[in-house]
């Protein structure tokens, strides 16, 4: 225990000396508040009460969205107005004079073209809004109810007009999943961006929601005067803050492919997708979604009816089927069996298999899509007729965990990290995914479904188009992405561009000798006579691919679906790169219950993209928004520039492969 | 008069004190929030940090203050860890790695390190007595209160770096140095200005300059003062009255429930309602220094004086920030502004200070 010695004086002292310091300090400021709430307590009262300043928030212009070229304005702003009601303006008149509230809700209910009831549920809604902010009463007003309501600013002096930027895109439901669109900012992104308020619109989806950050800019501020009836004076000029304009954002997105592969979707009604990517550095030429929304819906607050629209469409309007939907590939994983099979031995280029239609595997009878056999098929040859029987060979040689190995490889079972929200992994089946995530045990037989892009096996378009392009490209897997630039000007008015760099995610060993039989088959599919792609077919461009055809339903041998009702028609696939030799574009197109196969309801898609893509003809613009055009489309009145006319699916057709 | 005693009451005035000004602190944070609050998340938050302050103070009230000396190097070193984790692996919020998420919560260990070093300082000043130190102790005691500082500093947290100020004041002018050191330390102050003067950021520089010459821009940054002083002229001697205050509703009023918390009160409580709470302040701080005289050891001494350091320090700054005559800073009022950390920090100093009071019988 330690006592106070000597220094015990020294600190009471100290103690002492503090204490009274601290109470002068205190006197001290009782007397400062004595002077402000006592001797200038009626400026301040004043000030409070008769000559307000107040913050009015100037929105800051959201950056542009445009094609890769900057040619194209994809997304944009467009003035429009809205009605928005100060209550602090209103509080006193309305205590002065009991019928002015009645008037207001008249003459709003007569302008606006809604019922009394309405603007009052309004009203009582905007109690959550903070006094200060004046809330909206209605949005996207037309000039004659601008006029209507200026012409009376002197009798609803709480009234304003406010110009406001609404988020505009000008093709419709172009690139729709890929720009994604715009939302009120909810109270959990409250939470996350503190310099956001209720009411405040952000991206929701898509681009709009990852590159967010860039396109929102900064809202700026203005000051403006009150009297002591609410009214705004005059603005506080030096206090002025200017808003800064969001940065515009390149997309890798080709205008003229995009518009083509939209346009194919829509002539012939179809569900599904395609991708459009270049395998030399992982951008996105074109991404497809069919069907397809309209984001300009989104773009104003939803009325109820909008919204139940949208959720009621049966074909989920919202889905982009290109990352987020999971499909079998059908044969056209016969790409990776191939190169699986060679890269690990299970099969030599000479390597040959009898089909005779069928065959026994693990007990159980597999059937070929050929009734009739192909008879000896090598590797090449397989791919080329797309066999069956090759593969269910192949696949029982590798076993699954060597085809989900080099599945993984390439980019199957995980997302491929684009830079778009909601990317699905599918599955890879292994004996390992049987075990944890099934809990049970695997079965050879379901190997030889595998092989040919059956059974538990799912993956997404845009897996497939990665997929493609690491066989085009020798192995490289890259990163996908749909922002090529980003564009900021500096208040000097100087411009930066940062251009996105391609990203490596890694190699895949495929073996050169190995990926040339792969890159023989496949291109055998498209320009040898009896492959399953025919129909891709361009003379004097190398196109190569594969073709495959789903099952939706159970059924023994294959026969057209076409015919079925829809929920019940196969899926087509094609997947396919150009030029053979020097791979510049990857094309994937895949519809859902198309009835028809790939060879032909997804292969003439990807001729008129590289037809497009590789072809000096100058792409015809046709606006698919309006309903008049699209109706003449379709009855074939207007030539669609690069496609044949339209011909209808043969049973002979059918049976041409898968 | 020396009595033995199993146990001690704590000093129920004290307590009672601190506990009216929480409940005052509560029910301005309600006025301030509860219009575009609707839920009242924020006072329901405001409860349930009280509550945990409450827990941590009987803590360090039941527990001798002589065990927590012992306990304090490893407390210390604790902080020290949990300062070092923020610097290298902290999530960035707000620019700044000062909190720690767990679950939904989150909190600010610069605040609790602040007691462990204040056990840290009463320990080192228990172990050397005499009315004057010499320079070896003196940076010994300026090393314990610089690493923490230093840390902080870097995450980068300006603000709560220089709240750890007090204990510097406490140890040059209790901790007693001569002439010499006193010279030495302004010199480095000095020095150290221009330095530290070109790390602030352009908002901390705006700040500063708008409090040397307010008219260089009246309406922009020295907007928040200009507001809070209309609130709180406009309360007048009996002010508007609970939850009337019209400059905090209509928004005019920045951090009004946070470091502005003072003119809410002005606004709506008036001239008496800031006597009130200046008044429940200055007994609080009269009543901890008599503690510090009382004690029984050095320590405890000590101890008090360097809690009632920090109570001294916000309160002054940040009512005088309020009226203008300090520049904004980002100070909350102890036991009145809404804030999970500095909430749980000054409950537990209280709990310590009233620890020091009830051991002060050399018997107990």
């Amino acid at each position: 225990m330690r006592v106070y010695r000597d220094d015990q004086k020294f600190l009471t002292f100290r103690i002492n000396a503090l204490l009274w310091a601290i109470v002068v300090i205190f006197v001290f400021l009782a007397g400062s508040f004595w002077f402000v709430q006592g001797v200038q307590a009626e400026k301040y009262r004043g000030m409070s009460e008769a000559n307000a300043l107040r913050e009015v928030v100037t929105p800051a212009k959201r950056g542009l969205i445009l094609d890769r070229t900057g040619q194209k304005i994809i997304a944009d702003n467009q003035a429009a107005y809205s009605l928005t009601l100060d209550r602090v303006v209103m509080r006193p008149i309305v205590k002065s004079d009991k019928s002015h509230r009645p008037k207001l809700i008249a003459f709003l209910a007569q302008t606006l073209g809604t019922m009394p009831q309405d603007i009052e549920a309004r009203f009582e809604k905007s109690k959550a809004v903070p006094l200060a902010r004046p809330f909206v009463v209605a949005e996207d007003l037309s000039m004659p109810q601008v006029a209507m309501i200026q012409a009376q600013a002197v009798t609803f002096p709480e009234l304003n007009v406010e110009p406001v930027q609404r988020r505009n895109y000008p093709y419709g439901t172009f690139a729709a999943h890929v720009l994604g669109f715009l939302g009120e900012v909810s109270e959990k992104e409250l939470g996350t961006h503190k310099e956001l308020k209720q009411g405040d619109l952000i991206g929701k989806r898509g681009v709009e929601l990852m590159y967010d950050p860039f396109l929102r800019g900064k809202d700026g501020a203005q000051y403006w005067e009150y009297d002591s009836h609410g009214r705004r004076l005059a603005e506080y000029r030096p206090a002025r803050k200017s808003p800064v304009a969001g940065d515009n954002v390149y997309l890798t997105i080709d205008f003229d492919l995009q518009r083509r592969a939209e346009q194919y979707f829509a002539e012939n009604e179809f569900v599904g997708s395609a991708i459009a990517l270049d395998p030399r550095n992982g951008e996105i030429l074109a991404m497809v979604s069919s069907p397809a929304f309209n984001p300009n819906t989104y773009s104003k607050r939803f009325t109820p009816e909008v919204w139940k629209t949208i959720v009621s469409n049966p074909f989920k309007i919202e889905l982009n089927r290109a990352i987020q939907g999971l499909y079998s590939p059908g044969s056209v994983f016969k790409t990776v069996m191939a190169a699986a099979g060679l890269a690990e031995g299970a099969i030599g280029p000479g390597t040959t298999f009898d089909c005779g239609g069928s065959g026994v595997f693990f007990g159980r009878r597999f059937r070929c899509w050929q009734k009739n056999g192909h008879g000896a098929v090598s590797v090449e040859r397989a791919l080329k007729v797309s066999c069956d029987i090759f593969f269910y060979n192949t696949a029982a040689r590798l076993g699954v965990d060597k085809i989900a190995q080099h599945a993984k490889g390439l980019g199957f079972g995980a997302i491929t990290q684009i830079d778009l929200d909601g990317e699905k992994a599918g599955v890879v089946p292994s004996t390992e995914w049987a075990a944890t995530k099934q809990h049970r045990k695997w079965y050879p037989s379901e190997t030889i479904s595998v092989g040919i892009g059956q059974g538990p096996l799912i993956v997404t378009p845009l897996q497939v188009a990665v997929m493609m392009a690491a066989i085009a490209n020798g192995g490289t897997i890259y990163r996908p992405h749909v922002l090529r630039a980003v564009e900021h000007t500096d208040p000097d008015g100087s411009v930066k561009r940062s251009i996105v760099p391609p990203i490596v995610l890694r190699h895949e060993k495929l073996g050169s000798d190995a990926i040339d039989h792969v890159h023989n088959g496949l291109w055998k599919v498209v320009n040898e006579e009896g492959g399953t792609g025919g129909n891709a077919r361009i003379n004097g461009l190398d196109i190569a691919g594969k073709t495959g055809t789903v099952q939706v339903i159970a059924q023994s041998g294959w026969f057209s679906t076409a015919g079925l009702p829809f929920m019940s028609r196969d899926h087509a696939w094609f997947a396919s790169y150009a030029p053979s030799g020097n791979p510049q574009m990857v094309v994937v197109v895949f519809v859902e219950h198309a009835g028809a196969h790939g060879g032909t309801d997804a292969a003439p898609l990807a001729k008129l993209l590289y037809q497009s893509a590789f072809s000096q003809e100058v792409a015809a613009h046709l606006d698919l928004t309006d309903p008049a055009l699209l109706e003449k489309i379709k009855q074939g009145q207007i030539p669609v520039p690069g496609q044949e006319p339209k011909q209808q699916a043969s049973p002979a057709d059918a049976s041409l492969g898968h | 008069m020396p009595r033995i005693r199993a146990f001690t009451l704590p000093d129920l005035n004290f307590l009672g004190t601190a506990l009216v000004l929480s409940a005052i602190g509560l029910t301005l944070i309600y006025s301030a929030t509860y219009f575009n609050d609707p839920g009242l998340a924020i006072v329901h938050k405001q409860i349930l940090w009280m509550a945990i302050g409450l827990a941590l103070m009987s803590v360090f009230l039941v527990i001798d203050y002589h065990v927590l000396f012992d306990a304090a190097p490893i407390l210390y070193v604790v902080g020290l860890v949990l300062l070092a984790y923020l610097l290298l692996w902290g999530r960035l919020t707000a620019n700044v790695k000062s909190w720690i998420h767990i679950g939904g919560f989150q909190f600010q260990p610069s605040e609790f390190m602040k007691i462990f070093t204040v056990l840290m300082m009463a320990r080192f000043f228990d172990r050397h007595s005499g009315a004057y130190m010499n320079l070896r102790l003196f940076a010994q005691a300026m090393g314990i209160i610089a690493v923490p500082v230093v840390l902080i500093f870097f995450q980068p947290d300006f603000g709560t770096a220089a709240t750890f100020f007090p204990l510097v004041a406490v140890t040059m002018y209790f901790g007693g140095i001569r002439w010499r050191i006193w010279l030495i330390a302004i010199l480095a102050v000095l020095l150290a200005l221009p330095l530290g003067w070109t790390m602030l950021k352009p908002y901390q520089k705006d700040r500063i300059i708008t409090f040397v010459n307010p008219d260089r821009d009246p309406l922009g940054r020295g907007y928040q003062v200009t507001q809070a002083k209309i609130a709180i002229g406009s309360g007048g001697i009996h002010g508007k009255g609970f939850k009337q205050g019209t400059q905090a509703k209509l928004e005019y009023l920045p951090a009004r429930h946070t470091d502005f918390i003072f003119a809410v009160l002005g606004e709506e409580w008036g001239f008496i309602g800031v006597m009130i709470v200046l008044g429940l302040y200055l007994f609080l701080i009269v009543q901890a220094l008599t503690f510090a005289k009382h004690a029984r050891d050095r320590g405890g001494t000590y101890l008090a004086i360097c809690l009632i350091s920090f109570f001294i320090f916000h309160v002054l700054i940040n009512v005088s920030m309020q009226i203008g005559v300090l520049p904004t800073t980002g100070i909350p009022l102890p036991l009145l502004s809404y804030g999970g950390s500095s909430t749980m920090m000054f409950l537990m100093a209280i709990g310590l200070m009233l620890n020091v009071d009830m051991r002060r019988f050399v018997n107990a």
